[in-house]
């Protein structure tokens, strides 16, 4: 026994001794003098061909564009402490803006910030700021409805399935729009929500999608990491799919795809790292909508009718001239509660504090 | 409509039951040996992703599923060698191995994530599934689904029916006494933890190939854990690891319906029953008088192993 | 030079011979992972260089190691007190879930408490969370209803559905969009840390726990009795020595240690109660306590060694690009090596 304790000990203190002699003698892995390193952190796998890649190509493009710009990457990481420590690891690599891409990077984020206040941040989703550390997002309910448009003219059953992780405020306000939009030109629509209680598990989200096409739904929504997996089921079954977080999704679903909504950040990641190297960053929350440069709707695939995507478009203009909100009153939520008067509109700014579905969306969301 | 609602729960329980019951019939036998494998998750997770490389690289499912089981089988090698040459304490090689499992399957399926593959396609068996409800029910599914069922009715035979299933469940009993009887029970140990490893890899080649239709980092999300409590659930019977499979795939298939008809109810107390019922069972059948618990496993639990 | 027979040649032999072993298994290890890094493309060496520099290079990577030790220690001793006596607890991630449980309870509840009232309260409510649960097995145990091997098994996931039904349900932070988490802890209930790092008061907690666990075993009557009953149980019991309720006794301390590692984690590493509160600690230290069969300083060591390893994971993957999930390989290849050292004869104490 004593053996086993004194051998990890002294080895420990040959190990420690080894490596600060391996450290100091081999030279540091690459490091850049001039340029602006920009950290990033996913929350999953940038091949994930959804919500990671998105950001992941966001960075690409930046890099592109800014050659004087260097990239660090971590993907995988658990939100908490294993957060804080790779961003503050990417900080003493010299990274000095950092893009901590999950929602439940937020605290951890707000702590680093706190330590590091010459290092900006940007956090996607968030709702708190700092003065270092800004929020961006596009605002995507819009962007749902006019998807909703065109799954309401295509679908042939008049239901819908969404497989979404959790229900999360901005997710019940996307689900909300598409609903809205499909009801607008189809009365009779349904929407038929499943939560899956995480981001990722393939195998359920496959059993969740089966679930819903059973129930006759033809149109299947997908609001998880990455949308492979439901887009794929949908396809298999000769269903119709409607993709989020990455246009690229598109390739899993020739047949079906009807539309996707997907962000492109590539160029508010250049103004970010253009405001950083020129000290004109400053804290706010950025808040896109269909106008902005990042959200962007997937292209129709074939089987939507011409009809239909000329109604997107016109609808489209329409909400970026401001003369249509999604959440226009009356809505009565699925419990029969009134959430928006007649006359009044549920403001986009306000979806973080959205909690429930709208009439007409079979789900729960508590 | 609960016409349909039914068949949709059973389908789905049939779908979510198929790689529980592969998974459950490979920590059987482990266990009906004298083995606890903590490490069935790491041997589903290498399953699920050379099953998915395979199947990218080759097109070919068959192939996919074949280099599944070989390898789930190669991998349990190390922990056969483990437990039964080295014999190191079984729980914490378990895990070691379950560790190894999640780090070697992220590094080989690493440049695949995002890769297509065409599904492990239904086969409509002609005739039968035409059958109106039992059709869909019962005769629209992917090959492994329909070997699920046959497999378990095999091991069952072989473990109740012939002289090589009695010699095993022997060295799960008393391995002294086994040996004093002429048989060799290392080997016997190291044959039955080949074959649980192929029954492993094939359960993670399921997820990939037939549902996800895809390779996530840990896809298997603790469903090798919750194979250990199915196996106590099941009384180390074969036969009801097929009840207690679709009892429990149904129980996620039946969550999954009951959230998208609006039913209000948790899922994660839901989750919490397979476990419960497990400990129940436990408690009425595991104590130490009326014990289905293969004795030498039981010393292990004991600590006196 | 006469390394001599006597006392002291001996013990300098033993050191010495113990050393060259040890670096020997740590190598055959480092080895097979050079292999596969090898065959994955990687430059091992520069992969190793990076993963010392960081860890150990640096003081702020030396203490991020440390911030990672004390939740192992404590789940390792959470599988080491009980282990005297032979029970196996595999449980310390659900008494790890359940402590953070109670110590949210009390910190949402008490919030208006000072520091010095709240600290306190929330560590002894974290305490109980995890010794009560393990009590659970230990109950099972002495009615001879279910080994307590797999009921500490399978209340682990009862642990964490209970965990994420509170998260996602009755304790949801109103103010964070629906996430699921509770609401943030008061600063009152925050451990504080030392010298601007992570490292915060729960190392205090787990040396004390460390050195407690030394001294009771080796110093004083209970831990004569509790080896007499790791020898021996029945002859044990027979002979006075109350094993029932030293079962008992055990569970719930060692569960409360886990529970400890809970409630330290939820109050100094995030602030807040959620999911994903435990990435296997509680699996971790099992693997801990069994390798170094249970002795105090072999767990600090083993706990250092695996959080090297584990803090080593984030480098590879930012600078080398190998998914930061392989680091388990090169933690399990250590394992396998040690474990397979053990003839399988359990150590006497």
């Amino acid at each position: 026994m004593k053996k086993t304790v004194c051998l990890t000990l002294k080895g420990m203190v040959f190990l420690t001794i080894a490596a600060l002699a391996l450290g100091a003698g081999l030279p540091a892995t690459a490091q850049g003098q001039e340029k602006l390193k920009v950290g990033i952190i996913h929350i999953g796998s940038i091949n994930d061909a959804g919500y990671n890649q998105a950001h992941s190509e966001g960075v690409q493009v930046m890099k592109k564009n800014l050659p004087n710009v260097e990239v660090i990457q971590a993907e995988n990481i658990p939100e908490g402490a294993d957060a804080e420590r790779v961003m503050e690891n990417m900080i003493k690599q010299g990274a000095k803006l950092i893009i901590p891409a999950s929602f439940g990077y937020l605290d951890p984020a707000l702590k680093i910030a706190k330590k590091y206040p010459d290092v900006k941040f940007v956090h996607p989703g968030g709702y708190k700021r700092a003065p270092n550390l800004g929020t961006y997002w596009a605002s995507t309910p819009e962007a749902f409805y006019l998807a909703g448009i065109a799954a309401g003219r295509t679908t042939k059953t008049n239901k819908a399935g969404y497989v979404v992780a959790l229900p999360i405020s901005f997710f019940l306000a996307n689900i909300n729009a598409f609903h809205l939009g499909a009801r607008s030109v189809n009365p009779n629509f349904e929407t038929r929500v499943v939560f899956m209680g995480t981001f990722l598990d393939a195998p359920k989200e496959a059993i969740a999608a089966n679930a819903l096409l059973d129930m006759g739904v033809d149109v299947l929504g997908v609001i998880v990491d990455s949308p492979i997996t439901v887009v794929q089921a949908a396809e298999r079954r000769g269903a119709f799919s409607v993709g989020y977080h990455y246009l690229g999704a598109q390739k899993f679903a020739p047949k079906g795809w009807i539309t996707g909504i997907a962000f492109t950040w590539g160029e508010l990641y250049t103004r970010f790292a253009k405001a950083v190297m020129d000290g004109s960053w400053k804290s706010e929350a950025v808040f896109g909508n269909l106008a902005s440069d990042y959200l962007t709707i997937a292209p129709f695939g074939s089987v939507v009718p011409a009809d239909a995507v000329k109604l997107v478009n016109s609808t489209r203009q329409e909400f970026l001239a401001g003369k249509k909100d999604v959440f226009q009153g009356p809505l009565k939520d699925n419990r029969g509660v009134e959430r928006v008067k007649a006359g009044e509109s549920f403001p986009l700014q306000g979806i973080g504090k959205m909690d429930w579905l709208v009439e007409g969306v079979i789900g729960q969301p508590k | 409509m609960s016409d349909i609602l039914l068949i949709s729960i059973l389908s789905g329980a049939v779908l979510s039951g198929t790689p529980l019951l592969y998974a459950t019939l490979s920590e059987m036998l482990s266990e009906r040996t004298g083995v606890i494998n903590l490490g069935l998750e790491g041997i589903m997770l290498i399953g699920a992703v050379v099953g998915f490389v395979t199947t990218v690289k080759t097109g070919n499912h068959a192939l996919g599923i074949i280099a599944a089981a070989f390898a789930g089988a190669l991998f349990n090698m190390i922990f056969a060698f483990m437990v039964i040459t080295r014999k190191a304490n079984q729980l914490a090689s378990g895990l070691a191995l379950m560790f190894c499992g999640v780090g070697l399957s992220a590094l080989i399926g690493a440049p695949f994530i995002g890769s297509r593959i065409e599904g492990l396609g239904a086969i409509a068996i002609p005739l039968l599934s035409d059958i109106p409800f039992l059709g869909r029910v019962f005769f629209n599914y992917d090959i492994l689904v329909y070997l699920a069922i046959p497999t378990a009715v095999v091991i069952w035979w072989f473990l109740f029916k012939t002289r090589w299933g009695l010699s095993l469940r022997a060295v799960g009993e008393n391995p002294t006494a086994a040996y004093a009887a002429g048989k060799n029970p290392y080997l016997l140990q190291y044959q039955v933890l080949f074959i649980a490893g192929l029954l492993g890899g094939i359960a993670g080649a399921h997820l990939s190939l037939a549902l996800a239709h895809t390779w996530a980092e840990w896809m298997t999300a603790g469903r090798g854990f919750f194979a250990v409590a199915l196996v106590i659930f099941a009384k180390w019977h074969p036969l009801r690891a097929i009840a207690g499979a679709l009892l429990f795939g149904g129980a996620i298939s039946l969550q999954l319906q009951m959230q998208a008809q609006g039913v209000p109810v948790s899922s994660f107390l839901l989750d919490m029953l397979p476990y419960v019922l497990s400990l129940v069972v436990l408690a009425l059948w595991g104590g130490a008088r009326r014990s289905a618990v293969p004795g030498s496993l039981g010393r292990v639990f004991q600590g006196t192993e | 030079m006469d390394k001599g027979l006597g006392i002291k040649g001996m013990f300098r032999h033993k050191w010495v011979a113990a050393i060259i072993r040890f670096c020997g298994l740590m190598g055959i290890a480092m080895a097979v992972f050079a292999l596969v890094l090898l065959i994955f493309g990687q430059n091992p060496l520069r992969a190793y260089a990076d993963i010392f520099k960081a860890t150990l290079g640096t003081a702020y990577g030396f203490s991020e190691v440390l911030v990672k030790m004390i939740p192992l220690v404590l789940t390792a001793l959470a599988v080491a007190i009980p282990s005297r006596i032979w029970l196996i607890n595999v449980g310390g991630e659900g008494q790890l879930f359940i402590g953070a449980l109670f110590a949210t309870w009390g910190a949402l509840q008490f919030n208006g408490l000072s520091i010095w009232l709240l600290l306190p309260l929330i560590s002894f409510l974290g305490f109980l969370g995890g010794g009560l649960w393990a009590l659970i097995s230990g109950f099972l145990r002495i009615k001879g209803w279910a080994s307590e091997t797999i009921s500490t098994l399978l209340m682990n996931y009862v642990a964490i559905l209970l965990v994420s039904f509170f998260v996602f349900g009755p304790w949801k932070d109103p103010e964070s969009a629906n996430y699921p988490q509770s609401a943030p802890f008061p600063d009152a209930a925050i451990l504080p840390t030392f010298f601007g790092s992570r490292v915060h008061l729960g190392a205090v907690l787990a040396i004390a726990g460390l050195l407690l666990f030394y001294f009771v075993m080796s110093r004083t009557r209970w831990g004569l009795e509790m080896r007499a009953m790791g020898i021996n149980q029945e002859g044990a019991r027979r002979t006075g020595i109350p094993t029932y309720r030293y079962i008992l006794l055990l569970m719930f301390i060692g569960g409360g240690m886990a529970g400890l590692a809970g409630m330290g984690e939820v109050s100094a590493i995030h602030g807040q109660l959620r999911p994903s509160l435990s990435p296997g600690l509680g699996y971790t230290g099992f693997l801990i306590s069994w390798i170094t069969m249970g002795s105090p300083l072999g767990i600090i060591a083993a706990a250092f060694l695996i959080s090297i390893i584990t803090a080593g994971g984030d480098i590879l993957q930012m600078t080398h690009r190998i998914p930061a999930a392989a680091i388990h390989i090169l933690m399990s290849l250590v394992l396998f090596v040690v474990l397979a050292r053990s003839t399988g004869k359990r150590g006497k104490r």
